[in-house]
């Protein structure tokens, strides 16, 4: 058996040729032991039941008939990024035509590389697939110049053939009866949130070479659940399984007095599983575990607990009460001068925004199927987007290795954010449901358990200040930002059962496990002379009081943390426009001079209708039945994306009755990857935005939430759906593809409350628009 | 949502269903059926309907159901039928301007073809 080794720009390439086995592919997805990984960069390369990072086979398998498989450790919850612009960017690293990668693995946790979480899906997993791809693809022409005979810069690769020198050879002859080992760095922490990364210096493609990305190509999965064939997680079936519900606490405080016993007469099958206070009750027939479980609460006694604020005080609670002084205060990195002295001048407005707790609602309640085999292997089968952190923490509970634990994916509905850290329900329940009973077991969350133990994204307030000079140039801006830690990722079944976890967030230098509240907004108005943001973190809502360590759990959700800065900020700019009596698009073109925010902003006017004049509407009034209407808008930089939003509203006075009409919104994300699929991921958020702006508010008491369903809370209905607009801005000579799935909820939620403004003359400092806050806004005096 | 006893004697169609109705309705031969999808499916794919997905086959069924009845809805009466029922017809991901398209698109589907 001949080999070689080789060095292809910092990868190294070994070759065997194989004597025996003819028409084998390149060997993809072996799976090492731990001895194999000594040495690595990365800080944790997990050994049994992991694929190895460092060769590219882990992450694409180029086969014989020279088609492509292609892995990645993300998970793509519906918004197609895996599945089309992931294809398209390593078409463009391999040359090698989009049809070409036929097939896409995703998310399982044994047969992918890298983990990490599924969010900013072009930043994290999209980087990861371009290098590997680009590794590969200079291995490729390494090959084809050893065997065409022909140096390595006279080849030229399209369409997955290498010709050079009068010669071709296409990938799969390449690689057929080769055994192709191509290791790559990595680097990084697979279990943890980040995952592992891809580094060193690979060769990726100009943009201007490119031609497979700008095309848009449909989501190849969307077939399979338009017409029944998906394997949903809900219908994940293991033989000899049965079923679970959890009795959950009582409260978010409340420990265990006595766990309520089983009537056999009745429930003859049905077991009851205590551990900790985590009461659990399985069967082997689904329906007799949900019966049962809810005769087993009604006998299960609980300590009471009353620790949390009343909700109409939350704010003012959260001002005065909340501690504040204990985690350092984070400044913003654009800060610079000093506001103090342009505060002295007479123009100037000083307000106070506050956004409410919102649920992630995904539209079916979480459900995992947990199975603890005799030989310590644990399988568990979920919806979940971060698998490898899932893993990690599902074997911190059990004490057991990381290699034990296994985590297969399926799709299942969307929770945008809640488990981007690993928790995103019900998995540790069914695990420790499972390990008890020794079978398979399937726990599926009640409506009522969705909403109020799953987590929230957390409440916020800010007190801006916004100063301008005679030309209406912005002199100052300030902003207080205060905000509940965002991110627990601690698995509650566990947290309730007493079983080990992370810590849950505290004062720490870990940058995800912390109360810190960073500046996540981008400053975007260079031309302001003065700018102080300042961010306040504290401790999550009833956590610290909470005998069970539970509390008001928050965690980040679409737009995590920028929503919650962005809102006062362009709100409290619209106000200010208004008050220098400037049109709010003008007064926002006169702060800045980049080039590629002027262009989203001038794109939304001109899409949506904009009526360039002061604010308020000459027409707007605060009383009355009959409508007025008012337009708003609102900008961002998001991870590279620049946004501007234009929301066209009517509201009804006297009934609190807000509309939206209109739903305008430029983006440019310097390079479009897949122009289609991008439209409908910004639809898809403007949509979630009118929702928030409209509606959604997590209910509770001094015991916990009392949102139980989709009455307690509501989301947006197809009724109120507008006209939605949505311009896109190409600009490949900046080099890079921004994301497209956020920003375009957080956008609508400031541009609606503007438009409110401009429409009634009374702002909207507070979200949702209910018609009772609207009523209550319209008629406090100011 | 109806109990599975409300609807004992009657036909149902789900998800799995709609080609062989389609096919039934139109009469198709058996290979014409086997390589036919019902038109709103074939528009929920064409318009990239679904995100996460979960809340789509209830979204089929409802606008098979008012396409069969009304051959041409308007946009408010597509609201109208996904507003109708015990509960509106809910999409976390927001996907409803993606579906009023996919249901004209359908219609016009079934309106050539019929």
């Amino acid at each position: 058996m001949a080999s070689e080794t080789r060095n292809v720009h910092g990868a190294t390439l070994t070759r065997r040729q194989f004597v025996l086995t003819g028409g084998t592919l390149v060997v993809g997805a072996a799976l090492l032991g731990r001895e194999v990984l000594k040495g690595s960069p990365a800080a944790q390369v997990t050994g049994k039941n992991s694929l190895d990072a460092r060769l590219t086979t882990s992450w694409f398998e180029i086969h014989a008939d020279n088609t492509i498989l292609m892995r990645t450790g993300k998970v793509d919850f519906g918004q197609s990024t895996a599945h089309t612009a992931y294809r398209q960017l390593v078409a463009e690293e391999l040359s090698v035509p989009f049809e070409a990668i036929t097939t896409v693995v995703m998310g399982d946790t044994d047969r992918t590389p890298d983990g990490g979480f599924s969010a900013g899906y072009l930043e994290y997993g999209g980087t990861n697939l371009k290098k590997a791809a680009a590794y590969t693809y200079q291995a490729m022409l390494d090959l084809a110049a050893t065997t065409l005979n022909v140096d390595k810069t006279k080849l030229s690769v399209k369409d997955g053939v290498i010709t050079g020198g009068g010669k071709s050879v296409s990938y799969g002859d390449l690689v057929r009866g080769q055994d192709l080992k191509l290791t790559i760095p990595v680097a990084g922490d697979l279990t943890s949130m980040f995952g592992l990364g891809v580094t060193g210096d690979a060769r990726m493609r100009p943009v201007a070479q490119y031609s497979v990305v700008g095309k848009s190509f449909a989501n190849a999965v969307t077939p399979a659940k338009v017409v029944a064939k998906e394997l949903w997680v809900t219908d994940v079936r293991l033989p000899d399984m049965w079923h679970g519900r959890v009795v959950h606490p009582k409260t978010l405080g409340s420990t265990l007095v006595k766990a309520g016993a089983i009537d056999k007469a009745q429930f003859p099958n049905a077991r009851v599983i205590v551990q900790g206070n985590l009461v659990g009750v399985v069967a082997p027939d689904e329906w007799e575990a949900i019966k049962a479980a809810q005769a087993v609460e009604a006998s299960t006694t609980w300590t009471d607990w009353k620790g949390l604020p009343i909700q109409a005080q939350l704010h003012k609670w959260l001002r005065d009460q909340a501690d504040w002084k204990s985690t350092p205060v984070v400044k913003g990195e654009k800060n610079h001068g000093s506001t103090a002295d342009a505060f002295q001048g007479p123009s100037s407005l000083t307000a106070s925004y506050q956004l409410p707790f919102m649920k992630h609602a995904p539209i079916g309640p979480t459900v995992a199927v947990g199975d603890v085999r005799p030989d310590g292997t644990v399988f568990v089968h979920t919806h979940n987007q971060n698998p490898q952190a899932l893993r990690g923490q599902l074997a911190m509970m059990l004490g057991t290795s990381v290699d034990n634990v296994v985590v297969r994916i399926y799709a299942g509905p969307g929770h945008y954010g809640r488990s981007n850290g690993g928790n995103a329900g019900a998995e540790d329940e069914a695990v420790l449901l499972s390990k008890a009973l020794g079978k398979p077991v399937r726990v599926q969350w009640m409506r009522g358990d969705d909403l109020m133990w799953s987590t929230q994204s957390p409440a916020a307030f800010s007190d801006i200040r916004v100063a301008w000079d005679a030309q209406g140039v912005v002199s100052a801006y300030q902003a207080d930002h205060y905000m509940p830690a965002m991110q627990d990722d601690r698995l509650v079944g566990a947290v309730i059962a007493g079983l080990p976890t992370p810590p849950a967030p505290g004062v720490s230098k870990d940058p995800i496990a912390s109360t810190s509240n960073s500046i996540q907004d981008p400053w975007l108005y260079g031309r302001v002379a003065n700018v102080a943001e300042s961010g306040f973190g504290t401790f999550q809502v009833g956590q610290q009081s909470s005998p069970l360590g539970v509390g008001l759990r928050d965690h980040s959700m679409r737009t995590p943390g920028q929503l919650q800065q962005n809102f006062p900020r362009e709100v409290a700019f619209s106000e200010a426009a208004a008050a220098a009596g400037i049109d709010a698009i003008e007064f926002r073109l006169k702060q800045t001079d980049d080039a590629r925010l002027i262009g989203a902003l001038k794109a939304a006017r001109e899409a949506s209708g904009w009526e360039t004049r002061t604010s308020p509407a000459p027409h707007a009034k605060a009383t009355g039945t009959t409508p007025v209407t008012g337009q708003g808008v609102s900008v961002m930089l998001r991870s590279g994306t620049y946004w501007a939003c234009v929301c066209q509203v009517s509201v009804v006075p006297a009934t609190g009755k807000v509309a939206v009409a209109r739903y305008t919104i430029a983006v440019d994300p310097g390079v479009v990857v897949n122009p289609m699929q991008l439209k409908r991921q910004i639809e898809g958020g403007a949509l979630m935005g009118l929702s928030h702006a409209l509606h959604e508010e997590m209910a509770f008491d001094q015991s916990g939430v009392t949102s139980r369903d989709w009455q307690t809370y509501p989301i947006l209905t197809m009724a109120e759906v507008p006209e939605i607009k949505v311009v896109i801005l190409s600009h490949p000579e900046v080099g890079s593809a921004g994301g497209g799935s956020e920003a375009a909820n957080a956008l609508a939620i400031s541009a609606i409350a503007a438009a409110f403004f401009d429409a009634t003359g009374r702002p909207a400092r507070k979200l949702p628009l209910r018609p009772e806050y609207v009523q209550a806004m319209l008629t406090a005096r100011t | 949502m109806w109990p599975a006893t409300a609807v004992a004697g009657k036909q149902v169609t789900t998800l799995e269903g709609l080609p062989a109705r389609w096919a039934t309705q139109r009469k198709l031969t058996p290979e014409q059926a086997q390589q036919t999808l019902h038109p709103v499916q074939q528009a929920w794919i064409d318009e990239q309907v679904p995100m996460c997905g979960f809340c789509q086959n209830g979204m089929m069924i409802k606008a098979t159901e008012l396409l069969e009845s009304n051959a041409s809805p308007s946009v408010q009466q597509i609201t109208e039928a996904f507003m109708s029922g015990p509960s509106p017809h809910l999409c976390r991901c927001g996907t409803y301007s993606a579906i009023l398209t996919a249901v004209q698109r359908a219609a016009a589907a079934m309106a050539k073809v019929g």
